[in-house]
């Protein structure tokens, strides 16, 4: 089978356009005004609540808070918010947003390196106790954090870890790990168990059979999961806030929480704060995104 | 096999960059040489300042203490209670803890007395009145932080148009005043029963009638006294003299809108004049006591305190001379001052006398409710109130005190 | 038709099946994954068993075992019922009209236009948002005095005068189920997508060269090729949703009593206003309980691993 091709090879030709069609799929001229129409629906109903928490960013608390509210921010553009926010008396950010950053990191590596061999091998293999394992992992992921960080501050206690960036990154593979394995599981289980047996034939080993010939066709999958970990250890709360004492060692979803104060919070630095939080995520999104559209490209191939 | 080696030498890799990353800023871990003693210190964020201030006495107390560290955590209100429960379960508590109720704790005897914490001259200096809050069965187990008292705000303007002339001194001139601003198309009061601070709202309609709480050794929720002003507080409802849902309205934000002269009346707190200055200097309005059923004074008032964990005998003197240090006048005034709360201090009140701001807050504090922080079902009461309260605006008054009697009595 | 109704990967595929391994030789591959789940989840998960069999006060000292005493508790209280048909309606609502509308919104995604690029990255942005602060924004949003989208929905005519959206139980579990969704369509979304990127293009070359209409194409060629993808994020969904804390918590968190509560916020309030652990523990027991009965039965009938 000819799909064992390397990703570095082009797509083959798009489908044969014809006159006055257009798009690969050659609809008709209004066909595709609609399609654009939609797309930009889509994009205002996705956005809308970002757009608010912008726009709370750039306002004064007291103008977040006016009873009626203003759409805009009367005051002028605080700019201002995003630099003082990352100096402000109630926590370190940039200390705040480095651990994120590490421990979001590191349990994205941890969960690929780990998930990935046995996704691969859950697809492709059978053998006694398969199910149980399969069904073991996605066990793990019914457990609700909340009443878990008991036993979690208990376990770190005796370990010696509580208050490391390596307890919380322990935690967040440990407990994203299922998803990201049966997402890969299933992707890997699309790709013809033929690509492998020929590579087989050719001497190569099962871990190069994995890396060279099937990592290639399943990124797609591998992009959700790793989106799927980075995402849900850079939001993670009720760990953190049990395990992470020392405010430096915060991540960014507990530091939100201390400009809520007992008596007013500042809205303009949670929203600010909540807009900076989204970007790297989307920035990783950026970068691999097109890995998508390579994963396309990967499958189509003859 | 060749393929286990080269996934046994990955983990390895993976093994020995995670070790890289196994700590984390601060490293308080290892920190410090032989003999050295760290303190850890769990308060909650009174406000944006909150952390500056305990930073403060922090480094002035390790400057003066060496061999001493103190490790400081401040959480949310919110989360401040689930993270020390946590610890405590892990045999983890900190050595010192600012919270609101005490008597739990000190029922187990996971605290130090007073005494085993704090000098003599420290323990003489609280105002009375304080003092005998922070005790569990004769014996004082915390150090009262601060105070505060509720007041009526009322807004100038608004009554000005309603035509009401003075601020309400009792219930049914409240209901009146608030009659009148209603016609103007303004809220004439506003109640915050929900989640966030029921029980305050609650009790101050409770002591305005010669209710309460309860004392150190039993809850009374479920009294014909509070009963009355339940009933009262329903008919301010059905009357449609509050602001809309206020069984579902959060204090916080709704003082907001009173700030901003949406609203009335409200009970408010100290805070509040800093935060009318902040946001809404032009408001025109006034503080009063609080209006009862009769017009006795009557209101809540609320301390909060720091208390010692017992876990490592070898930290008792460390404790000791941190409390010491911070209740000493220019560290406790100042700390006080700036959060803007009652000093519970002699020396504290003294000093902050003149404070013009609290004058009308001070006053009210010899006729102030507490809640029964000393007893140890508080807690759960407290949290009945938070669920449960807000009930008022749907449910029969009798109905919504008994199901608050019944989680106290099954917590006692 | 035949030809796309049975391509030829599909037949041969199923005539070898026949990589029968060992459990010892599985171990490199599926170790590590049992070394992390048995090295972090299990204590705390047993401890949480543990914990829902002993009498904890309110302080967390732990004083006594009571065997079940926690569970005939829980189970004989008289919210128990509304809580569950709650989390009934909550995690059928959700995931259904989720799945509804990732389906659209992958096929449309999936479709070449200018601007393509732009709507997935939006499409992504509540994703990578964390939940906690697009709820936040919802709820604050909402709010009858300062919210802009009631005030929006005021200006154009849709309210006469701003509505407590998050203030009375119905319509807080319906504005609760509307955020619900949104935050969950991305996931869903992607992972739809990536399965139709998948759908290898002889097939429906295939189709399209035996006449199928698109209805007809989307039902018998791409939905099947769908299956596996969209059994898993089915799965995940009902999962996630049904352990779904910060979204009920801030959307009814401020409404009085336990008619608006998901056993998940129940949970919560056990926990953080009667500051009970060991009720909480017993109900998450019976949480868990629950979510694996439904997972095991929805593995067993939908067979979301199935390869063959």
């Amino acid at each position: 089978m000819a799909i064992a091709a390397p990703p570095e090879v082009p797509a083959s030709a798009p489908s044969t356009s014809r006159a006055r069609k257009y798009g690969a799929d050659g609809v008709t001229r209004k066909w595709m005004v609609t399609r654009v129409v939609v797309g930009i629906l889509i994009i205002v109903v996705f956005l809308v609540p970002y757009l608010i928490m912008l726009v709370g960013s750039l306002k004064t608390r007291s103008e977040i808070l006016a009873v009626p509210p203003r759409y805009l921010p009367q005051d002028g553009l605080q700019v201002g918010n995003y630099l003082t926010m990352w100096s402000t008396p109630e926590t370190p950010l940039p200390y705040n947003f480095i651990s994120t950053v590490i421990i979001a990191v590191f349990a994205t590596l941890l969960v690929l390196l780990v998930a990935t061999p046995a996704a691969y091998y859950t697809a492709r293999f059978s053998f006694p106790g398969k199910w149980a394992f399969l069904f073991l992992v996605i066990v793990t992921q019914m457990l609700q954090p909340a009443v878990l960080t008991a036993g979690l501050f208990r376990q770190m206690l005796v370990l010696d870890l509580n208050d490391t960036w390596l307890a919380m990154i322990l935690i967040n593979a440990a407990f994203n790990l299922s998803f990201a394995l049966w997402i890969m599981h299933s992707f890997f289980a699309g790709i013809p168990k033929e690509v492998d047996e020929a590579a087989q034939l050719d001497g190569a080993s099962r871990l190069s059979v994995l890396f060279r010939i099937n990592l290639p066709l399943v990124w797609p999958g591998i992009v959700t999961a790793i989106i799927f970990t980075f995402v849900a250890s850079w939001n993670e709360f009720a760990a953190s806030l049990v395990i992470m004492s020392t405010a430096e060692n915060q991540p960014l979803s507990v530091a939100l929480t201390k400009f809520i104060g007992q008596y007013a919070t500042s809205w303009q630095y949670v929203f600010g704060l909540s807009i900076v939080a989204i970007v790297p995520v989307i920035i990783l999104f950026a970068l691999i995104e097109k890995r998508l559209i390579g994963g396309l490209t990967a499958g189509s191939v003859k | 096999m060749k393929s286990t080696t080269r996934t046994t030498m990955m983990a390895m890799a993976a093994i020995g960059t995670l070790a890289v990353s196994s700590c984390g800023f601060g490293g308080d871990t290892s920190a410090g040489s032989e003999g050295d003693t760290t303190i850890d210190m769990l308060v909650p964020s009174y406000s944006d300042d909150t952390r500056a201030l305990w930073e403060g006495v922090i480094e002035d107390f390790e400057a003066a203490n060496e061999g001493v560290t103190v490790d400081l955590q401040i959480e949310s209100w919110e989360n401040l209670e689930s993270v020390l429960q946590t610890k405590i379960q892990a045999g983890e508590a900190p050595e010192i803890y600012n919270g609101g109720a005490f008597s739990a704790f000190a029922s187990e005897g996971l605290l130090y007395p007073a005494e085993d914490v704090a000098s003599a001259d420290t323990l003489d200096d609280f105002q009375e009145s304080f003092a005998v809050n922070e005790s569990f069965e004769g014996t004082q187990y915390a150090l009262p932080l601060l105070a505060s008292a509720r007041a009526l705000f009322y807004n100038q303007d608004l009554f000005d148009a309603a035509g009401v002339e003075a601020p309400p001194t009792t219930w049914e001139e409240m209901h009146d005043a608030a009659e009148k601003i209603t016609a103007t198309g303004t809220p004439g009061y506003g109640m915050p029963l929900g989640s966030e601070e029921a029980q305050g709202e609650a009790l101050i309609w409770f002591a305005g009638n010669g209710g309460g709480f309860g004392d150190e050794s039993t809850i009374t929720v479920d009294t014909p006294e509070n009963l009355e002003a339940a009933e009262f507080m329903k008919q301010m409802i059905t009357d449609g003299l509050t602001q809309p849902d206020p069984g579902a309205t959060q204090r916080t934000p709704m003082l907001n809108v009173f700030l901003q002269g949406r609203i009335g009346m409200v009970y408010a707190l100290p805070q509040t004049v800093g935060q009318i200055e902040e946001a809404n200097p032009d408001l025109n309005y006034g503080i009063a006591n609080v209006p009862t059923n009769t017009g006795e004074p009557a209101t809540l008032g609320v301390a909060d305190r720091l208390m010692a964990f017992r876990n490592d005998e070898s930290k008792q003197e460390a404790i000791t001379s941190f409390m010491d240090f911070f209740f000493a006048d220019d560290q406790y005034v100042d700390w006080v001052q700036t959060e803007g709360f009652l000093p519970t201090t002699k020396s504290g009140a003294e000093a902050m006398a003149s404070d013009e701001t609290l004058q009308p807050f001070l006053e009210m504090l010899p006729a102030a409710e507490f809640y029964p922080t000393s007893n140890p079902a508080w807690n759960a009461t407290d949290g009945a109130f938070k669920s449960l309260m807000g009930l008022l605006e749907t449910q029969d008054p009798a109905s919504v005190l008994e199901q608050i009697q019944a989680r106290a009595d099954a917590a006692s | 038709m035949s030809t796309f109704e049975q391509p030829p990967i599909t037949r041969i595929r199923r005539a070898r099946v026949r990589n029968r391994e060992s459990f010892v030789a599985a171990l490199p591959w599926i170790g590590p994954v049992l070394i992390l789940i048995f090295g972090v989840v299990v204590f705390p998960a047993a401890y949480m068993i543990y914990n829902s069999t002993r009498r904890i006060s309110q302080a967390g000292t732990n004083i006594e075992g009571v065997g079940f005493a926690n569970f005939s508790r829980v189970l004989a209280d008289p919210n128990l019922p509304r809580i569950l048909l709650n989390t009934v309606v909550w995690v059928t609502v959700v995931v259904t009209l989720t799945v509804i509308l990732s389906l659209a919104l992958a096929s449309f995604l999936n479709k070449p236009f200018p601007g393509r690029t732009l709507v997935r990255m939006a499409v992504v942005v509540p994703w990578a948002a964390s939940v906690v602060m697009t709820t936040t924004v919802f709820y604050y949003g909402l709010d009858r005095d300062y919210g802009i989208m009631n005030t929006f929905l005021v200006d154009i005519g849709i309210l006469d005068s701003p509505y407590g959206f998050t203030k009375n139980v119905t319509a807080a579990l319906g504005a609760a189920i509307v955020v619900g969704i949104f935050v969950s369509i991305p996931f869903t979304t992607y992972t739809l997508l990536a399965g139709l990127q998948a759908v290898p293009a002889d097939i429906l070359e295939a189709a399209k060269m035996d006449g199928a209409g698109r209805v007809r194409t989307y039902f018998l060629v791409i939905l099947p090729q769908l299956r596996s993808a969209l059994a898993v994020a089915v799965l995940i969904n009902v999962i996630n949703v049904f352990n779904n804390l910060p979204i009920l918590r801030i959307m009814t968190g401020s409404i009085p009593g336990y008619d608006a509560d998901t056993l998940m916020t129940y949970i919560f309030k056990v926990l953080q206003f009667d500051r009970r652990l060991d009720l909480a523990s017993a109900l998450s027991v019976l949480n868990f309980a629950i979510v694996i009965v439904i997972v095991a039965a929805y593995v067993k009938i939908v067979k979301p691993m199935k390869e063959d």
